[in-house]
């Protein structure tokens, strides 16, 4: 694939990047992140995922109403040292079911999809 | 101002809503004159004149109500003259006769009528 | 002879991607209001569409990216929103109107009224999107709708054009007022052929289908050859319209009526004939309607997606094709006729076709996704053309429709 990439990575690179799991699950895209400064230097700490971080950067008022709706619970945090392989895709260490979000998809099939037959459900 | 500027050129390049909804009558008349012609010369089956109709009365049920407050629309007797046609026609277009024990003709000429004159009025 | 069948399945495809409700809805009412009038709107539809699957499968080969994911990763979260929104409002009315279509073809041959066929054509999609692998869903329905070939034999039983439709080609007999219908008619015609949510599903297909570098010589073919029997099968329609609706002074209002020119050709065999391509090719592009916003959305949000898949492997994705049915169910509740809803489905799509494309356009001139493989300037220069006239037209047609009561 025709993109060549240095070691350092801008913020916008990461940003709206596919989340892909250690047993190839994709899971999501990166809402936002979180960084801290150490001295002179901007670390980034960590991932933000789930639609309040996603909304945001979209728009304040938005951002708000989900928070109250929402209440933090689809809105998880991934360590960057998580982060195994950097790329148009970020690989992460863990398995799917190790992330809260790549726990929906699971949730969905059982209490939802289930009870429309041929879903594959076990 | 856009709005205003095509309203204005909109003057010489639409119909009146009367003559637009007259036209559309006429159209549906006619296509429910050929329909049923079609189901008795064996060209299409009843299965499919039926469900023709269904769509026919949609669009076509209801028209005595709207046609007279509709913007453009003529008044007395040229007026009256198509809501006569319209209620045999709609006869027909509501309880299609598609066996022969019936009077398809007489359906198929009213329907011709109301058509004909539906689309004269559109486009006086 | 692999490549030659895998040329043919591309074609085929292509037909089906071609013709659906809306195309069949505008070149019925083209033909019987316009006579020959608005076949120039459909070569020029033919070829933007031809540019656009070519440009779409050629960006899903080398980039190795769908539409959708792209954009979020290029442009952000905040502007994908745009053109998703866009989507989601067009093709829930037009995913209704093709659902109709499917509808109002089984009614044709059962005589059932087609509102109580529609939740049975809407099982029947969900069914298709839940359980069938990519290939069914691609091949199944089009290989159907080659039937649509049929119309040009009905338009030689017909015995041809009448000598004075050959004029209305380059002058359409507009009436007194009637300018408004035309251009409505343009922009729907532009809408309905020049549809965004191919893009979507080309490029999740190519994705599904491991297109890589070497696929780009077949795309090419399979994109002019197809979408070029399409527009075929689309003038038929208009031909047969002009031919037999015309000089009867119908207006196609209803889907019914287009059969009725097949009917006069060959009976009952005609009318049933056009019954299963309509039938057909609403189905097929029912599905690629909604498996194309919820590829979309899937991407856009970094979820699993695949149709071959098992529903629970990519339980986001399967649920919001779900939801989009019911979406769909509770549009067909306002009782719209079908070919109505496709006409004004059409012109939606054309209005918003400057938010669906732009995206697509800077993509193909971005190196980082194509490499040398980005677009040549003539290519760009047709595209924004065209992206200029589908918006004027439908800005200036819509308002004039509404004004004038509806067409």
């Amino acid at each position: 694939m025709p993109r060549e990439r240095d070691d350092v990575f801008s913020i916008r690179d990461i940003l709206d990047s596919q989340l892909e799991t250690s047993d190839q699950r994709k899971i999501g895209r990166v809402a936002d992140i979180e960084a801290e400064w150490r001295g002179e230097n901007l670390y980034l700490t960590s991932l933000l995922v789930g639609p309040q971080a996603l909304a945001k950067r979209i728009n304040g008022p938005l951002h708000a109403l989900l928070r109250a709706l929402f209440r933090d619970r689809f809105d998880s945090a991934i360590p960057m040292r998580d982060v195994k392989e950097f790329g148009p895709t970020l690989q992460l260490r863990r398995k799917a079911s190790e992330y809260p979000i790549g726990r929906s998809d699971r949730w969905i099939a059982d209490h939802l999809l289930r009870w429309i037959p041929g879903s594959g459900h076990r | 101002m856009l709005v205003v500027a095509l309203l204005c050129t909109g003057c010489q390049f639409v119909q009146s809503a009367f003559a637009n909804t007259a036209g559309n009558a006429g159209a549906a008349l006619a296509a429910a004159s050929t329909t049923l012609t079609y189901a008795h010369s064996g060209k299409i089956t009843d299965a499919y004149a039926a469900s023709s109709f269904i769509n026919f009365q949609s669009e076509l049920d209801g028209l005595d109500q709207k046609l007279p407050s509709t913007q453009g629309a003529p008044s007395g007797h040229a007026i009256q003259r198509l809501l006569d046609l319209y209620k045999t026609a709609i006869r027909a277009v509501d309880a299609p006769c598609l066996t022969a024990s019936c009077d398809w003709r007489g359906q198929v000429a009213a329907l011709d009528r109301a058509s004909k004159a539906f689309l004269e009025a559109s486009n006086s | 002879m692999k490549t030659l069948l895998s040329i043919a399945l591309g074609v085929v495809t292509a037909i089906g991607g071609f013709l659906d409700a809306g195309t069949v809805a505008t070149a019925g009412e083209a033909g019987a209001k316009f006579g020959l009038g608005l076949v120039w709107a459909i070569l020029l539809s033919t070829v933007a569409i031809v540019l656009l699957v070519e440009m779409t499968g050629r960006f899903a080969a080398v980039s190795k990216k769908t539409y959708a994911s792209a954009i979020r990763e290029n442009f952000g979260i905040k502007f994908y929103l745009l053109p998703l929104a866009s989507e989601v409002i067009a093709e829930s009315i037009l995913l209704t109107a093709e659902i109709g279509g499917m509808a109002i073809a089984i009614s044709l041959i059962t005589g059932i009224s087609w509102h109580v066929l529609f939740p049975v054509a809407v099982l029947l999609v969900f069914a298709s999107a839940w359980r069938a692998p990519f290939s069914w869903i691609e091949n199944g329905p089009a290989l159907l709708g080659l039937v649509t070939l049929s119309f040009i034999a009905g338009i030689v039983a017909l015995g041809g054009p009448q000598r004075d439709l050959l004029p209305t080609l380059w002058q359409p007999p507009i009436q007194q007022g009637g300018m408004a219908d035309y251009l409505y008619l343009i922009a729907a015609t532009l809408g309905a052929t020049i549809s965004p949510y191919m893009l979507y599903f080309y490029s999740s297909g190519a994705r599904e289908e491991g297109w890589s570098t070497r696929s780009l010589l077949l795309n090419r073919v399979t994109a002019i050859v197809g979408m070029g029997f399409g527009c075929i099968g689309s003038l038929a329609i208009v031909l047969l319209s002009a031919m037999v609706l015309r000089p009867l002074n119908m207006t196609a209002n209803t889907l019914g009526e287009i059969g009725l020119a097949m009917a006069k050709a060959f009976g009952p065999v005609g009318a049933m004939l056009f019954a299963i391509a309509l039938f057909a090719t609403c189905f097929g592009a029912a599905l690629e309607v909604v498996l194309a916003v919820s590829y979309n959305i899937a991407q856009g949000f970094g979820w699993e997606w695949s149709e071959d898949k098992k529903p629970v492997e990519a339980a986001r994705f399967n649920l919001v094709i779900i939801l989009f049915l019911l979406v769909a169910v509770l549009i067909s509740l306002l009782g719209i006729d079908p070919l109505q809803l496709a006409l004004f489905a059409s012109t939606v799509i054309a209005l918003f076709l400057p938010i669906s494309l732009f995206p697509f356009l800077v993509l193909m001139n971005d190196r980082q996704y194509l490499g040398d493989k980005i677009n040549g300037r003539l290519i760009n220069i047709a595209m924004l053309c065209i992206l200029f006239i589908a918006f004027v037209v439908a800005i200036v047609s819509l308002p004039l429709e509404i004004v004038s009561g509806g067409g």
